[in-house]
């Protein structure tokens, strides 16, 4: 008798322990194989482990996370399903990624009122129209590069600049802000050149070098910039390069070799080696759960951690003024969030009008083949001047 | 005396019967059944079946197209999903200004005359070097959207959403919107396909495919039967790519990759070549193994996850290419063929033969 | 001046490693009729088995290379003898089918391994540096390239004229009844054909991860870079491949230092290769050095 006892109370504990844990789904779709999944592979080990590890120290009382990275190879159809799927299910955010995947999906996103994270930091996601559910975890790419030309004015006036981006609308997104913005620092830029597959920039660089250019700007992924740096290395051009988030970072160390020195390059994260909270927490993440060097060594692994951070931080906070765990009480705890993450070089801040996380960036440029700040963390207020007109 | 519901024996007198498509009663009933039960089949589908169905039916639409200019004329066109990519980006500068039925038709004709430009050198070239002008197509068209600021550069263009009737299409009634959309455009077109061997045109299609210099002789004219069979195949393409505009809400140059020229032409193979239901079960085979295959790649990342690998991701381009050799080698006739003995089964059951 | 001649330096080398992509390509052509889509993927193949050995081995990248030319060799022999051979006969398009599908296979094979993305870069093996003069500089994996594609076309030069093998795969290739009726095995030279193809692959893509780095997608790119060379040089010309290719090479170099600048975003060097194609293919469908086909009722 005693034993069945036991055995209805053994049951009863489990079904209150599986009612209170309420199962939260969080989807992120993105290139794992295909176009951009350099990037895109770590991104995932990074939104996969923040997940994990939100779980095993149970960061938020009450929800376990059920985190799916699903590969959508670059492809938006790919995206659009999995985002219908994680609508239909009731998810409460999405975590998305590519540029031209979010862009495609901004009417749909406004529609059904789930926030989305995207990896793309492309200002276009978060400027109208159907812009209100879509949240940046960092500054826009068009930020990114005014912050580099400001750096690059501070220190050659009147510098002549070329562009080299990613032929597609990620590439594309920096270039307008970027020009008003070199007509307001005084700097020039000569041309913008969309970066071909091709394996040799022997005629790009050599034109670039005929006009007169002193610094590259990349709009584009590492593979690409490193060997183009590499190509100008080898043709013995004075030109000094740099870079907005996705261009540079260790990745681009490593395949660029000694190419890369000096290379100028923004971005949000911490590097590996600094020593900080930021870089001990993701190097500790990586080594729990058996990520190779490469992967924690590379910028999108923070950055997905970030991402699925942004996430789970608003679930939190709206589990905690007391609402159910929805779409809209997700969204309603982004809009008020501010969140001194370990992750980034500033707080997660979002409002109605800001739907940019972390608003500070840092100028880095690598010296002996690591990459170390040059500034201190700094918002660019040019950026919103040539943006919002303000 | 005959059954006419069964088929007992040949007796057929006349061309007329001979030519008729339908030889029995069960036949012509098993299709209303079938045209039934694809109406009501979304009243048991939940949004995320209807999605997938969709897309199989708008790929089946361009492989029909991709069938009259492969399989029916036998011009290898590695650029397919270029033609079905002008539909598509006719659609999305048409559609604020024209219904979207209206859109439709505009579209493939568009489509059809780049089908018929591009298949200008058939009349000069043919098999291998033919199939590598059409992959130049798809090239150059994809750089030329790509450099087009007009087309967003390949970028996303929004289709405005549908008003139909006072109908609104919104998020939760899309899919079924355009399942019907697409499937009253399918019957049409699948007709249309399913007659077009019955034609003069259709004839000349399959006897220039047979040998070009016979159907020469025979007073056909090769050259001009084959830019027709681009511009047809094309504008079934472009019929689909405005669909596709609709269905995914925007337009963007991936959609319209060589990668997805290479998927119809797959498509096409594995359902069965010049075949109207292997235009069907191409689509739906491949799709839904690609589906599949993603749901057991998650199976496999929970069990067997090394570092640094994706042993997940490699199993749908693995399970796509292997789905085209096995068919290539062991069932060259696709899955059309597989479909026609299980007919002639049932036809003769219970006897067997 | 210096600008147009480094141009066409650069444009020589591009156009040495597309040659020795042709290369292959043609031989497979040439001796079986057969347009290999997966050979992109053998120069990935190639490529990564040499990176996969000299890193993770240690071993000297001339060794790795030696071993990875003949490890593509053999992948070719083997994607003859089990996927091709049942396929003799058929139409043309169930061959250029199972050559994409093949293509298909070998990506998520690729994908199995830490190599499917990514860029990586082999150990360097080349002094720094490299040859300038009057303001045209080449580096040494550069100067490499254009020796190693000299090298494979004389001893393939060497291998039709002279050796027994050599002789019967062109015996095959003219006439496949008659060098049966000879003795000549048909069989074994599609696959010795397909073999030789995976070494000139390998090195193509030895080559790339020298001068550029090594990515999938780029080395994947290569294999569709080859189909405006072919039809330049003639889809059975060994001498067109080389010629092809360089010149493919060429014009690409010259369309991106000469056109880019007034095209908005540039990157004419990827299309204009295509662009001669089609013209090639209106004008000259055999290419410059390609056999005629004469056709009879």
């Amino acid at each position: 008798m005693k034993n069945k006892w036991t055995l209805w109370a053994l049951a009863a504990v489990l079904a209150m322990g599986f009612a209170a844990a309420e199962k939260v789904h969080i989807m992120w779709s993105g290139a794992i194989t295909g176009p951009t999944s350099d990037a895109g592979k770590y991104y995932a080990q990074g939104i996969e482990d923040y997940c994990s590890w939100a779980n095993d120290t149970g960061y938020v009382s009450g929800v376990e996370f059920v985190c799916e990275t699903r590969d959508d190879q670059y492809n938006n159809a790919n995206t659009l399903r999995n985002f219908e799927e994680a609508v239909d299910r009731g998810d409460p955010v999405f975590l998305g990624y590519s540029t031209g995947g979010t862009l495609q999906l901004k009417p749909l996103v406004q529609e059904v009122g789930v926030p989305f994270i995207p990896a793309s930091y492309h200002i276009g996601n978060i400027d109208p129209p159907d812009n209100d559910y879509i949240f940046l975890p960092i500054a826009s790419y068009s930020e990114q590069v005014i912050a580099v030309l400001e750096y690059i004015a501070k220190v050659s006036p009147g510098a002549k600049v070329a562009m080299a981006i990613h032929p597609s609308p990620f590439g594309r997104a920096p270039v307008e802000d970027a020009k008003k913005a070199a007509g307001e620092l005084g700097i020039e830029i000569v041309e913008v050149q969309e970066m071909a597959k091709g394996l040799d920039y022997t005629a790009t660089l050599k034109r670039f070098e005929n006009k007169g250019v002193q610094y590259i700007v990349y709009q584009n992924v590492a593979g690409p910039v490193a060997n183009m740096i590499k190509d100008a290395k080898r043709l013995g051009l004075k030109v000094k390069h740099a870079g907005a988030h996705y261009a540079g970072g260790p990745d681009l160390l490593r395949l660029a070799g000694d190419a890369a020195e000096g290379f100028l390059w923004v971005t949000a994260y911490y590097m590996p080696h600094e020593d900080n909270a930021a870089a001990k927490f993701v190097k500790e993440l990586g080594a729990k759960y058996g990520r190779p060097a490469d992967a924690i060594e590379s910028v999108h692994y923070p950055s997905g951690m970030l991402a699925a951070a942004i996430a789970i931080e608003a679930i939190k906070e709206a589990g905690e003024a007391g609402k159910k765990i929805s779409a809209e009480s997700v969204y309603q705890a982004l809009l008020k969030m501010n969140w001194p993450n370990k992750l980034a070089v500033g707080p997660v801040t979002y409002s109605k009008d800001d739907h940019v996380g972390v608003d500070q960036l840092r100028v880095l440029e690598a010296k002996n083949g690591t990459f170390l700040p040059v500034t201190e963390p700094f918002s660019s207020s040019l950026f919103r001047k040539v943006h919002y007109g303000k | 005396m005959r059954n006419p519901w069964t088929r007992t024996g040949n007796y057929k007198t006349s061309y007329a019967q001979d030519t008729t498509i339908f030889a029995t009663y069960s036949e012509q009933a098993s299709l209303v059944v079938f045209l039934v039960g694809m109406l009501v089949l979304p009243r048991f589908l939940v949004r995320g079946d209807m999605q997938i169905l969709d897309l199989i039916l708008i790929y089946a639409l361009a492989v029909l197209g991709l069938n009259i200019i492969t399989g029916y004329a036998g011009l290898i066109n590695i650029g397919h999903a270029a033609f079905m990519g002008v539909g598509a980006y006719t659609a999305a500068l048409v559609a604020p200004h024209l219904p979207f039925w209206a859109v439709l038709p505009v579209s493939g004709l568009v489509a059809a005359m780049a089908g018929a430009v591009v298949g200008i050198p058939a009349l000069r070239i043919k098999h291998l070097y033919l199939a590598i002008a059409t992959l130049a197509f798809q090239l150059i068209f994809e750089w030329a959207v790509g450099h087009s600021p007009a087309l967003e550069q390949g970028g996303a263009m929004a289709m405005p959403r549908v008003v139909f009737l006072g109908y609104k299409v919104g998020f939760k009634n899309h899919h079924y919107f355009w399942y019907y959309v697409t499937f009253v455009v399918l019957v049409l077109m699948a007709f249309a396909f399913r007659n077009l061997l019955r034609t003069r045109f259709g004839r000349s299609l399959v006897a220039v495919r047979d040998n070009d210099r016979a159907a020469d002789a025979m007073g056909m004219d090769p050259g001009r039967t084959k830019v027709f069979a681009f511009a047809l195949g094309a504008f079934y393409a472009g019929v689909a790519g405005a669909l596709y505009a609709y269905w995914s809400r925007a337009v963007v140059i991936e959609d319209y990759s060589l990668m997805i020229s290479i998927k119809f032409l797959a498509m096409a193979i594995v359902g069965g070549l010049g075949t109207l239901v292997g235009s069907f079960f191409g689509p739906a085979f491949l799709e839904l193994l690609d589906i599949n295959m993603e749901t057991f790649s998650y199976a496999i990342k929970e069990i067997y996850n090394p570092p640094g690998v994706d042993v997940g991701s490699a199993i749908r381009p693995l399970a796509f290419g292997l789905a085209i050799v096995l068919f290539l080698i062991f069932e060259p006739r696709g899955l059309a063929n597989w479909w026609r003995l299980l007919r002639s089964y049932f036809r003769n059951w219970p006897f067997k033969y | 001046m210096s600008y147009f001649f480094q141009l066409l330096v650069s444009g020589i080398v591009v156009g040495s490693v597309y040659a020795l992509a042709a290369l292959g390509f043609v031989l497979i052509y040439k001796a079986s009729r057969v347009i290999n889509f997966a050979h992109g993927h053998f120069i990935a193949i190639g490529a990564f088995t040499a990176y996969a050995l000299a890193t993770s081995l240690g071993l000297s990248v001339w060794i790795a290379a030696a071993l990875a030319l003949a490890f593509t060799a053999i992948v070719g022999y083997f994607t003859e003898r089990i996927f091709l051979k049942p396929l003799v006969g058929q139409p043309i398009i169930s061959v250029i089918m199972v050559t994409i599908g093949l293509a298909s296979v070998f990506g998520g094979l690729i994908h199995m391994t830490p190599y499917g993305s990514g860029n990586f870069s082999l150990p360097d093996f080349l002094p720094e540096g490299g040859v300038s003069f009057a303001g045209i500089s080449v580096s040494y994996p550069q100067l490499l390239a254009v020796v190693f594609t000299g090298v494979f076309l004389a001893a393939f030069g060497w291998f039709f004229q002279r050796s027994t093998v050599g002789i019967a795969m062109r015996a095959v290739a003219d006439d496949q009844m008659a060098s049966m009726s000879l003795g000549v095995s048909v069989e074994k030279v599609f696959a010795l054909a397909w073999a030789a193809a995976g070494v000139t692959a390998a090195a193509a893509g030895l080559i790339v991860g020298a001068i550029s780095g090594l990515n999938l997608e780029g080395l994947v790119g290569i294999g569709l870079k080859v189909f405006p060379v072919v039809i330049l040089g003639g889809l059975d010309s060994i001498p067109g491949a080389v010629v092809g290719g360089i010149i493919i090479g060429i014009l690409e170099n010259l369309a991106a230092g000469y056109l880019d600048a007034y095209i908005p975003g540039g990157g004419t060097g990827d299309v204009f290769p295509f662009l001669v194609l089609l013209l090639v293919l209106w004008f000259k469908p055999h290419g410059l050095f390609g056999t005629e086909e004469i056709e009879r009722v």
